[in-house]
């Protein structure tokens, strides 16, 4: 219990370092939103309807930059992230339109690229010496170091452009109306097979090498000495006394790969123009949109956080030494 | 193991026979092929890339909430009293009937048109008129054209007399016609008055009433439907029934679905548009008129640099290859400008004065050996590692600020750098998401910018060079007597034949000073289908802008209709 | 009862354990090591290459990779091999020279990464109490928070990112990683004897660490310095994909961009994403498969078994499987 209270505080922590680096940066940069709206309107525009435009972002200059800190702080606490000019909308809306489907992508092709990538890497220790284990590694360590946005790039030209079967981007097809119907339902999983089959293939390796690498240290220990000894079928022997201890180390490693996913879900989202959180931070980007940004990448951090949190929670459930180690 | 094999087989195949059976029962938009339906109910679909999902608000004063292109309510839902085509300058009645300049241009009267009613089914009436321009004065965030006086603009007041609505200036404002009457969406003051006002400019309005041919059928973020409205004042109009406005971040989807033939109405770049567009299917149509330049900024504010010697600013208009950049940086989609000043499409309304223009190096046609004599006119002779150097050692090297955000201005901005390097002229691309804010500090040295324009030459002229616009459209920092005062003359003259001789003054500004290179013709992208739509504006018959914007994509709707 | 399999040590590995060692020198030692290990040798033939093109790239390609012609994004020709992007320059050309642009970002980023990891990992691991909580904080935070979304936020406050930026960028992001890896083995070098003699002997701290701790560690900066680089390469060509950097910087990443923003594979010029994207590709398997390679040199359990080994341990098996034949599985 102390432990997860620990790790907590930690993330506590690192959610406020976070979030002054996210009010401190822009302020070293010169130049206001208000700036670009007044290059919008083309035409001799007074300082009074400026400080009106403003007023209404909420930007306000007449405080003292401590002063804004602190209810910049204040405002986050209870989810008012500013309002972002370049999508008209308040931030926390802009995220809540995008979260859900970097959620859904993200979520489940890395669960799919953890089971998957497990069972392999476990099965290809297990047949130590086979060609499955000749082939399996150097297969995922190529795939892990090729770049996401060109594998994208690559399944789009096969899948989209000569064979037709798959749409080239977006998370609906363009006039979709919103429904349970099988009709949507269908029309999003389609748009999401190949944003999907891009972070899978990029993303499996990792796990594949991890698992093989810790269950062949792993199958080198006594007590797995002592189960085959014992006479336990192979199949209990890998299960229970290889996988499961090598499994541990991989529950640690998803918690820090978690941001590699995050990363690279960024990049795909950016080349699929899948509208989740990700592809309006690269958006943002390209309007200075400060606000936005910082909201997004904060509720990145946020989710990336909580996932950590809970596998932790998982590793101490699993492990008992970890909670004593306190 | 067996067993665990199987069972990644097994995950395989689920995942491939649902990928397979959504493919099947999932709606359009896998791959190409074109969706068309003929009838009067077809929808007309927009593709212009606006870079932001709806927030379905339509409120026409909210000036924060403007993206790059739309939603533009002022037109289709509201609408002005006139209509101004920025193309021909020509004043057509829309909710006035007519219009009376008076007491030395000073006071401006608008009759307005009877029978006109709110899709509420409320009447519109001059006391309707009046409020909306109270109101722009009441609170001054919602003036985004600095009309009124408390904003430094010239209307002092306006009121309702009969069928009529009289404006008072303070001072002779012809050129503030444009806005006042072409600009000013007519808002409904029985529910206008309502709402607290403070807070108006960010009100919502997610069901606007206006008096415009089209109400808001259906919104979502991903899209805009806009539905005729029954209780249109012209009977039989709007022709098409339902138009549609999707969203589009980028511009990749939204060419793609005009490529498609799922889109109809297109507003934005598409490179190499003869073989990606053009060339798929004869019905497919481009028309880019341009009103304003693309153009290279000097920054006057500097003074100890190079760039503050004419003769070198000469040297550089000389230098480019204007054709040669629209033809590889915009892959041919924009035509080569001139430095005379005058876009494209006013060139053939007798705005350009030719023997002037042509005493000054012709006009300043493409002639690198000149510019090479101009250079070494000014000092700079000795060449040092291909950068031209004078005997002070001050080299012609700069920094171009340009939007990088704007892929094919980074390609003309590649050209432009590569050819003036032929000249000994150094140039180092600086791309920034936003160069708006260095644009109006003034610090930068060279910038690429363009300007919105108006119905005429004069007015692209006036956001480029006149003094008390610096700060917000003067981006060159152009701050010179002589100049301000020939727009003072022609703000207060509604005679043509006194505004071709201010014109023609400013062109000479433009020929002998330089302040600022005229590369490109600005286009409104104007892409257009007619195999289900006809009654465009064309090049033949230019009654409007074909873009999509405030308020000529109004007035086209008024005579587009399906084949 | 058969003695089951473990991993034992392959045929030229032995020499590296047994008792000649010390007579190789470490070139023969790691040429051997490169010979014997399959994944080593494709990682360093290809490493070979990229290095060699990015030395002599004016060998190989003779047009200008930035000047403009009319010829605008032509198919693949004989004048130009991949074609020509959007302002008529030649792509081939782009790959060629671009390959020193990528080398020299991940070189450098490799570099100065491990060097900011070392710093603070060891100065962490050795200096203990306070600096060691502070630093560890500031390690994990660096650690849990997004590194892409982070680099993002940070290159976009500097405009017009050159090869300087990026590599600065990149250092002071992706270092915390391998400071955490630096961090734990130091601690657990930090009470070995030598050490303790060096503290009695009065060295300061400095020494200490530069001339005593980080030696012994070179295998793991070695490894850490490979992974860096490989970040550096996909990081760095992602954040020019997506338009941050100098858009006429001569790099993969760049031609890339400019492919996407010019719907290259709508227009047919497959030619223009396809390659640079697996020259990245290859330069990151180069570097991965070198840094596989030293882990299964460096810990002889995850090396692959050659055949002899294999075909004893299947005899083993089906001897044993027999006899369990009857048991569920």
């Amino acid at each position: 219990m102390r432990f997860v209270i620990r790790r907590a505080g930690f993330f506590v922590l690192t959610l406020w370092a976070c979030l002054s680096l996210n009010f401190f940066l822009p302020r070293l940069m010169p130049g206001s939103p208000a700036d670009r709206i007044i290059a919008h309107l083309h035409g001799a525009v007074s300082q009074a309807t400026v400080r009106a435009i403003e007023l209404s972002l909420g930007i306000n200059n007449d405080q003292g930059i401590w002063s804004q800190y602190i209810s910049y702080l204040g405002h986050t606490a209870v989810g008012n992230l500013g309002f972002s000019y370049s999508q008209g909308e308040p931030v926390s809306q802009v995220i809540a339109g995008g979260l859900p489907w970097t959620l859904g992508l993200v979520g489940i092709t890395t669960i799919l690229a953890f089971v998957l990538g497990t069972a392999i890497g476990a099965v290809a220790a297990w047949r130590r010496g086979s060609r499955f284990d000749g082939v399996m590694p150097p297969l995922f360590v190529f795939t892990t170091a090729i770049p996401f946005f060109w594998v994208g790039m690559v399944l789009i030209l096969i899948f989209s452009v000569y064979l037709g079967w798959l749409p080239a981007g977006g998370n609906t097809s363009q006039l979709a109306v919103p429904s349970f119907s099988a009709g949507y339902v269908g029309d999003v999983l389609v748009h999401a097979v190949l944003p999907s089959l891009t972070l899978l293939i990029t993303g499996i390796g990792g796990w594949v090498l991890t698992m093989r690498n810790n269950m062949v240290t792993t199958l080198t220990e006594d007590y797995v000495r002592m189960a085959r000894a014992k006479g336990l079928s192979p199949a209990r022997v890998m299960i229970d006394y290889g996988a499961r201890n090598a499994i541990l180390p991989n529950l640690t490693g998803f918690a820090m790969s978690l941001g590699f996913v995050v990363s690279g879900a960024v990049l795909v989202e950016y080349v699929f123009n899948y509208q989740g959180v990700g592809y309006y931070l690269l958006n943002a980007v390209g309007y200075d949109d400060y606000p936005l940004m910082q909201g997004l990448f904060l509720i990145i951090t946020v989710a990336v956080l909580a996932a950590i949190l809970l596998s932790d929670v998982a590793t101490a459930i699993l492990d008992p030494r970890t909670r004593t180690a306190g | 193991m067996r067993r665990l094999a199987s069972r990644r087989m097994a995950v395989t195949t689920v995942l491939a026979a649902a990928g397979l059976l959504a493919a099947a029962c999932g709606s359009s938009g896998a791959g190409g092929g074109s969706k068309t339906t003929t009838g009067a109910n077809t929808p007309l679909i927009i593709s212009d890339v606006t870079g932001q999902n709806w927030t379905c608000q339509f409120n026409p004063l909210n000036f924060a909430a403007w993206p790059q292109g739309g939603p533009s309510e002022t037109g289709p839902i509201y609408e002005p009293l006139m209509f101004e085509n920025v193309l021909t300058q020509k004043i057509s009645p829309w909710l006035a009937t007519g219009y009376q300049w008076s007491n030395g241009l000073k006071t401006l009267t608008f009759t307005i048109r009877t029978g006109v009613k709110f899709s509420d089914g409320v009447p519109m009436t001059p006391a309707d008129v009046a409020y909306t321009f109270n109101l722009l004065n009441q609170n001054p965030a919602l003036d985004g054209w600095s009309l009124w006086q408390g904003v430094h603009g010239p209307l002092q007041s306006v009121t309702a007399q009969g069928n009529n609505v009289v404006l008072n200036f303070s001072a002779p404002s012809p050129t503030y016609f444009y806005y006042v009457a072409g600009q000013v969406p007519i808002l409904p003051q029985h529910i206008w008055s309502k709402l607290p006002l403070k807070t108006m400019s960010t009100y919502p309005d997610k069901n606007p009433i206006g008096t415009g041919a089209y109400v808001v059928g259906r919104c979502s973020p991903s899209n805009v439907v806009y539905s005729a409205n029954p209780r249109y004042w012209q009977p039989g109009l709007p022709a098409v029934k339902t138009v549609e406005w999707p969203t589009y971040l980028t511009n990749t989807p939204g060419n793609q679905c005009l490529i498609n033939g799922q889109c109809q109405w297109g507003a934005q770049y598409i490179p190499n548009i003869q073989q990606a567009y053009l060339a798929k299917n004869p019905a497919y149509h481009n028309w880019a008129p341009s009103i304003v330049s693309v153009a290279l900024v000097f920054n006057h504010k500097l003074t100890n640099t190079p760039l503050a010697n004419v003769k070198v600013r000469q040297a550089m208009a000389l230098a480019i290859n204007r054709s040669q950049v629209g033809a590889i940086g915009e892959t041919g989609n924009e035509s080569g400008a001139f430095q005379d000043g005058i876009a494209l499409s006013y060139r053939s309304q007798g705005w350009v004065d030719t023997s002037m223009a042509n005493s000054y190096f012709n006009d300043y046609a493409y002639n690198p050996a000149q510019a090479v004599k101009l250079l070494e006119q000014a000092g700079y002779t000795k060449v040092v590692g291909g950068v031209r150097e004078n005997s002070a050692g001050q080299k012609l090297s700069f920094a171009l600020t340009n939007n990088g955000g704007y892929s094919d201005w980074v390609a003309d901005a590649t050209v432009i750098a590569q050819q003036l390097s032929r000249v000994g002229i150094q140039i180092t691309q600086r791309n920034l998401s936003d160069p708006t804010t260095s644009e109006n500090n003034g610090t930068y040295q060279i910038g690429m910018a363009d300007q919105t324009g108006g119905p005429g030459p004069e007015y692209e002229f006036r956001q480029w060079l006149y003094g008390p616009n610096i700060g917000s459209t003067n981006y060159t920092q152009w701050n010179d007597a002589a100049t301000n005062a020939l727009f003072n003359q022609y703000s207060v003259t509604n005679d043509p034949a006194s505004q071709h001789a201010i014109v023609s003054k400013l062109e000479q500004v433009m020929l002998s000073q330089v302040p600022y290179i005229p590369v490109l013709g600005a286009v409104s992208w104007d892409q257009y289908s007619t195999s289900q739509f006809t009654g465009w504006p064309t090049a033949q018959d230019p009654y409007a802008q074909g873009q999509t914007g405030i308020p000529d994509w109004g007035w086209d709707l008024l005579h587009i209709k399906p084949a | 009862m058969a003695i089951p399999v473990t991993a034992g040590p392959s045929e030229p590995a032995a020499r590296l354990i047994g008792a000649g060692s010390r007579r190789l020198t470490a070139l023969r030692r790691f040429t051997q090591a490169v010979r014997a290990n399959r994944k080593a040798t494709i990682g360093v033939v290809l490493m070979a290459i990229f290095i060699f093109v990015s030395l002599f790239p004016g060998l190989l390609a003779h047009q200008s990779p930035t000047a403009y012609s009319s010829d605008i994004t032509a198919a693949p020709s004989a004048a130009h091999w991949l074609g020509t992007d959007n302002i008529g320059a030649d792509i081939y050309a782009q790959v060629i020279d671009g390959t020193r642009n990528v080398m020299i970002l991940a070189i450098a980023v490799g570099a100065l990464t491990t060097a900011v990891a070392m710093v603070i990992g060891v100065a962490a691991a050795y200096l203990g109490g306070v600096w060691e909580s502070v630093l560890s904080f500031v390690t994990d935070v660096l650690l849990v928070i997004p590194i892409f979304p982070l680099l993002i936020i940070v290159a976009t406050y500097v405009p017009n990112a050159g090869n300087i930026v990026l590599i600065l960028v990149l250092s002071f992001t992706g270092w915390s990683y391998t400071a955490r890896q630096l961090r734990s083995q130091a601690q657990s070098l930090r009470n070995r004897d030598f050490l303790l003699a060096a503290r009695v002997r009065g060295e300061r701290a400095f020494y200490v660490i530069m001339v005593e701790i980080i030696p012994t560690m070179t295998s793991l900066l070695l490894a850490s310095f490979l992974n860096n680089a490989l970040y550096a390469v996909l990081a760095g060509s992602g954040l020019q994909f997506i338009g941050i950097g100098k858009s006429d910087n001569v790099s993969w990443g760049t031609t890339l961009y400019w492919a996407n923003q010019n719907a290259a594979w709508t227009t047919g010029r497959y030619l223009w994403f396809i390659v640079p994207g697996l020259c990245i590709a290859l330069l990151g398997v180069a570097f991965a498969f070198i840094n596989y390679a030293f882990d299964e040199i460096g810990n002889p359990a995850l090396r692959p078994l050659s055949a002899a080994k294999v075909r004893k341990a299947a005899e083993a098996h089906t001897g044993r499987r027999a006899s369990d034949g009857s048991r569920a599985s």
